[in-house]
């Protein structure tokens, strides 16, 4: 472990859905003023913004220097950091580090994407960019094809049911009918679920996280910054980020989500935590299998067990480890490149008791998981109570 | 785009993949370095051009410039040496597309590139009755 503890000063967050009317730059300077409003003495030392498509989407890179300079933060150094859909989580370890090390202070998180401006097929081929040009994208694969491939092998392997794999999709839903940020507040039954329009079979449209644009953003500060007000802070106890074999066809074990794997149980030894401690959890859903095989991956159920537990209620708010407690990534929403932020946000919430109506009582730790690609890239955080 | 094609000429009308030097194992898309022993004399070897489904989709809403095909299924084959390829099944009956069916490599058209409208062929299996 480095030299300083690293805290989460403040955030903030647009609501995820469409945003016809703002822009890239906008979400991203929205979502960073409310980060900075919280904790007006912390100046950055860096940004990092976390985002997968900028370029494809919004004809836009060095996101850094145009997010530095709308703050009228010109001058700090600034970084655009990418790995897919786990861009923001990766911006927050990126962060973390440096600040952990001692080589800054502070630094401010944003993630953003803006996906709505593209037409649907343009989207599946942004996200597609995440995998192979060559053997992946060359075949006509979606993203959505690789998971609906791995769907069905962890259904036929381990006997799962497409009953049970709903049941994640539902619990996102549920939660997210109080959770103001949220793109879809509306609850769902497993009907919904089976009966939505078939993607890439078996995967439905309710497995599949939905489209849309949001910014989020964390404002970090190192021990000295951070004396004196802890109250309203959350500490940030591990951050690690892992990589598997790249393309999830290639794998030996194709149902271990080994870069998940690895990243947590580092960042549990980090923190000197064991799992059972955990009380809250946000979880990388973008796909309901996906969110299955993290849990598994987590240790949290065992192997083939991460949809039926969740069918069981174990995740459910209530229980004594909730996940995706403002509705996960298929109803909070998934704007790739913000999510892992969002995640780290709702954590922060939590853990500051400021989640209002979705409010987890007694939470001590949470843990965020944001994934790049098929568990390609993976990035936790472990926060706990500022003390 | 039409040259990252040209580049891959060979691996994609004749799966020229990977062969480890040192303990054999075999892989496509091609390594650089062996995923079993870790050694870096890699060397091209053409695949053998069968093998068996391990896992397919049926996809309805592909990559722009496949809408054409959709939906078409997309498989995980492993073939004879072990070697895991995605890559599409066609020209199959429906109740034929399964985990475990015996497939075999063809060549076929993939897509239609650019203004020039540039055929690019690739590699497609055929379930193998």
């Amino acid at each position: 472990m480095g030299k300083s503890k690293v805290y989460i000063a403040s955030a903030g967050l647009t609501k995820v859905g469409d945003h016809w009317s703002k822009s890239i730059l906008d979400l991203s300077v929205e979502a960073a003023r409310g980060a900075i409003k919280g904790a007006p003495k912390v100046k950055p030392e860096h940004i990092f913004v976390g985002n997968m498509f900028s370029a494809v989407g919004s004809s836009q890179e060095h996101l850094g220097a145009m997010v530095a300079s709308a703050l009228g933060l010109a001058g700090t150094p600034a970084f655009k950091v990418e790995s897919a859909c786990s861009s923001g989580g990766s911006a927050v370890n990126l962060a973390t580090s440096l600040i952990r090390s001692g080589a800054i202070e502070s630094a401010l998180v944003v993630g953003v994407e803006k996906m709505r401006d593209l037409e649907p097929e343009e989207t599946s081929k942004a996200l597609a960019m995440a995998e192979s040009a060559d053997y992946t994208q060359f075949v006509g694969a979606t993203f959505a094809a690789l998971n609906g491939l791995l769907a069905r092998y962890y259904m036929e392997h381990l006997g799962v049911s497409r009953d049970e794999l709903s049941s994640i999709p539902v619990l996102d839903h549920k939660n997210a009918v109080t959770a103001e940020h949220a793109q879809f507040r509306k609850a769902i039954s497993p009907e919904v679920v089976s009966r939505s329009s078939m993607v890439a079979d078996p995967l439905r449209l309710f497995d599949c996280a939905p489209v849309g644009d949001g910014a989020a953003a964390v404002l970090l500060t190192g021990e000295r910054r951070a004396a004196g007000s802890k109250r309203r802070m959350a500490e940030v106890l591990a951050s690690r980020v892992a990589t598997a074999e790249f393309s999830v066809y290639e794998r030996k074990d194709m149902l271990e989500f080994g870069a998940t794997k690895s990243a947590f149980g580092k960042a549990m030894s980090d923190a000197g935590l064991s799992p059972k401690k955990v009380s809250l959890a946000e979880v990388h859903d973008a796909f309901s299998v996906v969110g299955a095989l993290s849990l598994e991956a987590m240790g949290f159920s065992k192997r083939g067990m991460g949809a039926r537990d969740a069918k069981e209620g174990k995740y459910d708010q209530g229980s004594s480890m909730p996940i995706n407690t403002f509705g996960g990534l298929k109803a909070r929403g998934h704007p790739v490149g913000a999510t892992g932020v969002y995640q780290v946000v709702e954590a922060f919430m939590q853990l500051t008791g400021q989640a209002g109506l979705n409010q987890v009582e007694g939470v001590e730790y949470a843990v965020t998981q944001n994934v790049g690609g098929v568990d390609t890239t993976s990035a936790i955080q472990v926060l706990g109570r500022a003390s | 785009m039409a040259i990252e094609y040209w580049r891959n000429r060979d691996r994609y009308y004749r799966l020229i993949g990977s062969r480890c030097q040192n303990c054999g194992d075999e892989f496509f898309p091609p390594v650089y370095r062996c995923r079993g022993c870790g050694s870096e004399k890699i060397v091209d070897k053409e695949m053998p051009k069968s093998g068996k489904i391990v896992t397919y989709t049926r996809l309805h809403e592909p990559l722009p410039g496949f809408e054409a095909q959709a939906p078409f299924y997309l498989a995980v084959v492993e073939l004879k040496n072990g070697a895991r390829v995605l890559s599409q099944v066609v020209d199959s009956p429906d109740e034929s597309v399964k985990t475990g069916a015996r497939v075999k490599a063809t060549v076929r058209r993939m897509k239609v590139d650019g203004e020039s409208g540039q055929i690019i062929y690739g590699y497609k299996f055929v379930v193998d009755r």
